[in-house]
């Protein structure tokens, strides 16, 4: 049993040196040409847990996120300084694949992004470029991702319609079946909720308690609450300003366990943002 | 510092402010009881008696205000601490309240019995000294001070030992035939009265430094029970060995 005292940042600090996170980044900061974007993030992300980034617009956290599965390489003049280690093996090595680095890690956007294409097709697609196309294995797939993404029930007579006749809720949800059906290790989110209503958002939330199972989850919402319900840890980023012309810089403050964080943080900054004194 | 949730914040301030209202009256009481006692001013008890209904709605009242932040507006971190603090605190006045009753009721039983002076000097010790922990209670929760809060538990000692020279007056004055048995049985009860109000001013005081350290002195306890615990769940040899308490 833990207590309000006992699960302090320190401590979690102290229990990630002794067991290293699926993810550790050290020194982490990352440049868009000469703006540096988010400086010195250290974390580290464990295996089979929900870690929510939160903190206000322009913090880094959606930049720190993308890391993790080397989407900022597609950003022409973004820069990386500092490691990302997954599974101990330093995702930014000049001799990894990053193909194969999002195979593994996938991601899901704020849109819901399906493909112009037939349900079936979206779940189908990542299978088929890894060279799977027979029928019956790739039936399978399909069935067992949507299942997997809680939407088979509602889709499974109309496999062959578009993607894009499924209600906002239903396209996320497609969006994860798509992301799971390559068996990825870990889901990227990135604010997967915010064009959601309630009972939507309140179905992937409770599917990410369900996935979390298989897989290791990180995400990034604006919503402190979701945070709250969903996670297990939380990393708080803040922005740090720096001379008048540049825009601020993204800092990391505070990452814990996400009970902690929500009663008692241990730091100040944590604690005006959790309870809205801080803009 | 921009703040963005004035309102919430305005309210949880206003029941902050009844908290230390009801309490202040509760500090009030404490003084008027134990003249109730001393003087055996009957319509003085009744009206301490009557009054503690209007205790109970203000208590009732600010504990649904409670409900009604965590309900709608979902605190976190100290805000949340605040409100779970203010609900234990309620029950600790409104108890207090009702302890205070209790010393009117007695002072209806012993009504026209004659109390000998170091009774009487003990009483009025003890009746300042509960007075003067709620009022330090009070203080330390206004000025967020979990140093001050903390000084209470000291304080509760000096009543205590007021509880146990007051038994012993008791005994000393039953001997020498000057109050009979019934007399000194409820005297004993008042000493017992005196003494919880003290420890529900003590649990305020403890309730303040959890708002604002999120520490509590049972947590010492727990953390003995877990260090006496083995993983199989069986209970090791007693260890006596105290957590520190946190610094800040």
């Amino acid at each position: 049993m833990t207590t309000l005292q006992d699960q302090g940042a320190d401590e979690s600090i102290a229990e990630a040196l002794a067991t290293p996170g699926l993810f550790t980044t050290v020194g982490l900061s990352v440049h868009y040409g000469a703006f540096r974007a988010v400086r010195d993030v250290n974390l580290s992300i464990r295996e089979h847990e929900i870690t929510a980034f939160i903190g206000p617009s322009g913090c880094g956290k959606t930049t720190v996120l993308r890391c993790f599965n080397r989407m900022n390489d597609l950003i022409v003049g973004a820069r990386v300084e500092g490691t990302v280690e997954y599974h101990g093996v330093n995702l930014y090595d000049p001799a990894i694949n990053p193909v194969e680095v999002r195979r593994r890690i996938g991601m899901v956007f704020q849109k819901a992004n399906p493909f112009p294409k037939s349900i079936y097709a979206n779940v189908a697609y990542g299978p088929r470029l890894t060279g799977l196309h027979n029928k019956a294995e790739l039936d399978e797939v399909v069935e067992r991702s949507l299942r997997g993404a809680a939407l088979w029930d509602e889709v499974k007579d109309r496999l062959k319609v578009s993607g894009l006749s499924l209600s906002g809720g239903q396209q996320q949800r497609l969006c994860i079946a798509r992301a799971i059906a390559v068996e990825p290790d870990v889901i990227l989110m990135d604010e997967p909720c915010s064009a959601l209503d309630p009972i939507a958002t309140a179905r992937i939330e409770e599917l990410m308690q369900e996935m979390k199972e298989r897989y290791t989850i990180v995400i990034v919402t604006h919503n402190m609450q979701q945070a709250a319900r969903v996670s297990d840890r939380v990393a708080f980023f803040t922005t740090e300003a720096n001379s008048d012309r540049e825009r601020p810089t993204g800092v990391m403050v505070e990452f814990g366990r996400t009970a902690k964080m929500y009663s008692n943080p241990s730091d100040p900054r944590t604690e005006r943002y959790v309870t809205g004194r801080f803009g | 510092m921009d703040e963005l949730r004035k309102g919430f914040h305005n309210d949880l301030d206003g029941a902050r402010a009844e908290l230390v209202r009801l309490a202040a009256s509760v500090t009030e009481l404490i003084p008027r009881a134990t003249a109730v006692l001393l003087d055996g001013d009957l319509e003085g008890a009744d009206y301490i008696i009557q009054g503690d209904d209007e205790i109970d709605a203000r208590s009732l009242d600010l504990e649904e205000h409670c409900y009604r932040i965590l309900a709608l507006q979902a605190p976190v971190a100290s805000d949340l601490r605040q409100v779970v603090a203010l609900m234990k605190m309620i029950a600790d006045v409104e108890r207090s309240a009702d302890l205070v009753c209790n010393i009117c009721k007695a002072a209806r039983r012993i009504y026209g019995h004659d109390l000998d002076p170091k009774l009487r000097g003990i009483i009025s010790r003890m009746g300042e000294q509960a007075q003067q922990l709620y009022t330090a209670a009070i203080e330390s929760f206004v000025e967020n001070d979990a140093a001050k809060a903390a000084a209470i538990d000291d304080m509760d000692s000096y009543l205590d030992g007021l509880q146990k020279q007051f038994v012993q007056a008791i005994f000393e004055s039953h001997a020498a035939g000057r109050i009979d048995l019934q007399v000194a049985v409820q005297l004993a009860v008042v000493a017992r009265f005196y003494e919880r109000i003290g420890d529900h001013a003590v649990n305020v005081g403890e309730r303040v430094r959890f708002v604002i350290t999120g520490w509590l002195p049972e947590h010492q306890g727990a953390a003995r029970f877990r260090q006496r615990t083995d993983d199989t769940g069986e209970l090791q040899r007693l260890t006596t060995t105290t957590p520190g308490e946190p610094s800040s």
